[in-house]
């Protein structure tokens, strides 16, 4: 017993440790860097300033971030509304069909993602694998192209980080008391009624880990967006980027990313709000169905 | 029990695995130790020097090459100047990071005297105004950023320049580069103006040409720019004339032009960070890549031009003749070298810059 609290106490201190050194520390650097000023030759002086904070509501970058948000919003709508059906009928599947289903979910992990997306651009392109079955199946005539637009990236996203949100799907409709669909239809429920007062209510702690998972790595991978999409407006994962490498205004990368990490607070603090919620009404329910 | 400390231990040593970085750490001290003649760290862009031209430097000289390859001037420069200069013999920047790495302080001076093959040299790309006597950097390979055509939809003679990108039936059929300097130097041409003015009235009309040709741009890019021209999503737009050069050879209707407002020419250089621990090694290594048989190696690798006059001679009549390869002073009338302008003018820069890409 005491050999195993040894254990614990190393793992979750070897945890702590590692999330300490690669993510609380650097995290604090940025949020120091971002009240700092920028240095004609050093990337940034001491004196602190809000400048940088300011210099964000500038047009060019608001709409750098509304841009960046609604790709990275609609991609994650787009794979809530395919990942959830998924999700429902795995968890619904035979033992035997789960583990394969979960397989291929999985496999596209194994390749790297950059490699996957120029994969995309060889169906998607002019010339390419659409273009060509439609020529031969005498759907179109000539060449067209299907990159370079919203949708190629809507696809392009949808596609790297379906997943994300199938796996925490999964998991909170597996662990769903299907005894309180039982209940719904005995007391004259329609699916649809029960599936919006019963299924979907427990079912949103996983939704919402879900968008979570998807939508903060949909806007920072700017590299999708802009193979597939062309780049016609710059996005947040770039203009931080660019501010790094390019322009040397470290201090103004870091504001920005700064409110790239208070949208993951926020989104946090949700999740917690409604797994709150999830837990009082499934706790409800079961008071209920013990009554 | 005992078993679950060795899996985590064995899972902690998989994650060290993963790091590239601590990876090649190890393994280029290993290998080091196994040499008498020590080694020399280069960190060269990426796909750069054929590795066939490594092993034969090491087999000749004993000396190990440590390689680490970048994918842009940025990068590296970041990366010497956090480092401040130690860690590395060898970089290769281009014309207006070396100016600024110069001006920082960032390099050491090479001793000529142990330079012999710098006498194969093209003159007229040695002694630029950035390095005067070209004390801090040896050139490698030059190239010229202009403009790629292809010539089944695109005349010759409507594409002479880059304000020709304005023309209307090149809408949606257009390419640009993402790279800032590169993008602006071209825009700064089209409107008649240096690329490396820092008048803000200059600054500001390369702008308002970047955005009124933004609607006819389709993508912004730099790595997969012969994949767009072959595939027949451009058919116009800023290229490197080594890019060209590979493209022709599957496309060959693709032709290359060096644009009369002047094409925008670099240099990337062989250059050693203050920090450089291996600087006899290092003027070895950059010694054997200016023997003209190594630098005909190089060049027939990645098709740039090469600095080195010795090995055009050993170059094919018929690569000899090609303008797009090696060009002659009428071709590069109004080019221009980059160079680096101080921090505050690339504020300004880089606030059009971010504004011209989004189209605002």
């Amino acid at each position: 017993m005491r050999e195993n609290n040894g254990f614990r106490k190393f793992s979750i201190s070897s945890v702590w440790l590692w999330i300490g050194v690669f993510a609380l520390v650097p995290n604090l650097a940025l949020f120091l860097v971002s009240f700092l000023d920028r240095g004609e030759v050093d990337y940034f002086i001491p004196a602190f300033t809000l400048d940088n904070y300011l210099r964000l509501l500038d047009p060019a970058f608001v709409n750098i971030f509304l841009k960046s948000m609604y790709l990275a919003g609609v991609s994650t709508l787009s794979c809530l509304l395919i990942g959830y059906p998924f999700a429902y009928l795995m968890a619904g599947a035979g033992k035997r069909i789960r583990p394969w289903l979960m397989l291929l979910v999985v496999i596209p992990f194994w390749t790297n993602s950059l490699i996957r997306t120029y994969a995309l651009v060889i169906i998607l392109k002019n010339q390419g694998l659409i273009n060509k079955l439609m020529l031969s199946l005498g759907l179109a005539e000539g060449s067209f192209s299907l990159m370079y637009n919203d949708i190629a990236v809507f696809v392009g996203l949808t596609y790297t980080l379906l997943p994300f949100m199938i796996l925490p799907l999964y998991a909170s409709i597996e662990k769903l008391d299907r005894r309180l669909l039982d209940a719904a239809q005995d007391l004259g429920a329609s699916p649809l009624r029960s599936f919006w007062h019963v299924t979907l209510p427990l079912t949103l702690p996983g939704i919402v880990a879900g968008c979570i998972l998807v939508f903060l790595p949909a806007l920072g991978t700017f590299y999708i967006p802009e193979i597939l999409g062309g780049a016609k407006v710059m996005l947040l994962g770039s203009f931080i980027k660019n501010q790094f490498l390019v322009a040397r205004d470290w201090p103004l990368g870091a504001s920005a990313s700064m409110i790239m990490t208070g949208i993951l607070i926020f989104m946090a603090l949700v999740y917690r709000l409604v797994n709150r919620q999830a837990d009082g009404s499934a706790q409800a329910g079961q008071n209920a169905g013990a009554a | 029990m005992k078993k679950k400390v060795v899996l985590l231990a064995l899972a902690f040593s998989f994650v060290f695995m993963g790091l590239p970085s601590t990876a090649g750490w190890l393994s280029a001290n290993a290998l080091a130790a196994e040499k008498n003649n020590g080694k020399v760290i280069v960190y060269n862009w990426s796909e750069y020097i054929p590795q066939e031209v490594l092993d034969e430097f090491t087999k000749e000289t004993g000396v190990e090459v440590v390689y680490s390859t970048y994918e842009t001037n940025d990068s590296m420069y970041a990366k010497i100047k956090l480092l401040r200069g130690k860690g590395y013999d060898l970089v290769c920047p281009s014309t207006y990071y070396l100016h600024l790495m110069i001006e920082e302080g960032l390099f050491k001076k090479f001793d000529h005297s142990k330079l012999s093959n710098i006498v194969n040299l093209d003159p007229q790309l040695m002694n630029p105004s950035y390095d005067p006597g070209n004390e801090y950097s040896i050139p490698y390979m030059w190239g010229s950023v202009g403009l790629l055509i292809n010539t089944a939809y695109v005349k010759p003679e409507n594409a002479r320049s880059f304000k020709d990108l304005l023309r209307p039936e090149y809408k949606g059929k257009i390419i640009l580069t993402d790279d800032m300097r590169d993008c602006y130097g071209m825009a700064m041409h089209a409107v008649g103006k240096s690329a490396n003015s820092t008048d803000p009235d200059d600054i500001k009309a390369g702008y308002e040409f970047l955005k009124a040709l933004h609607p006819s741009v389709v993508t912004f890019d730099v790595s997969a720019v012969k994949q767009a021209f072959i595939s027949e999503e451009v058919i116009i737009g800023t290229s490197w004339n080594g890019d060209a050069l590979v493209a022709q050879q599957e496309k060959p209707e693709l032709e290359f032009v060096y644009p009369e407002d002047g094409a925008l020419v670099w240099v990337d250089s062989f250059a050693m960070p203050v920090g450089a621990e291996n600087v006899e090694n290092a003027h070895k290594f950059v010694n054997f890549l200016l023997r003209p048989e190594i630098a005909k190696k190089c060049q027939e690798e990645y098709m740039y031009s090469t600095p080195n006059l010795k090995t055009l001679d050993l170059l094919s009549a018929e690569k000899r003749a090609n303008r797009t390869l090696v060009p002659t002073g009428d071709e590069l009338k109004n080019a221009e070298y980059l160079l680096n302008y101080g921090g505050k003018t690339l504020q300004i820069y880089k606030n059009y810059w971010e504004k011209a890409r989004s189209g605002l």
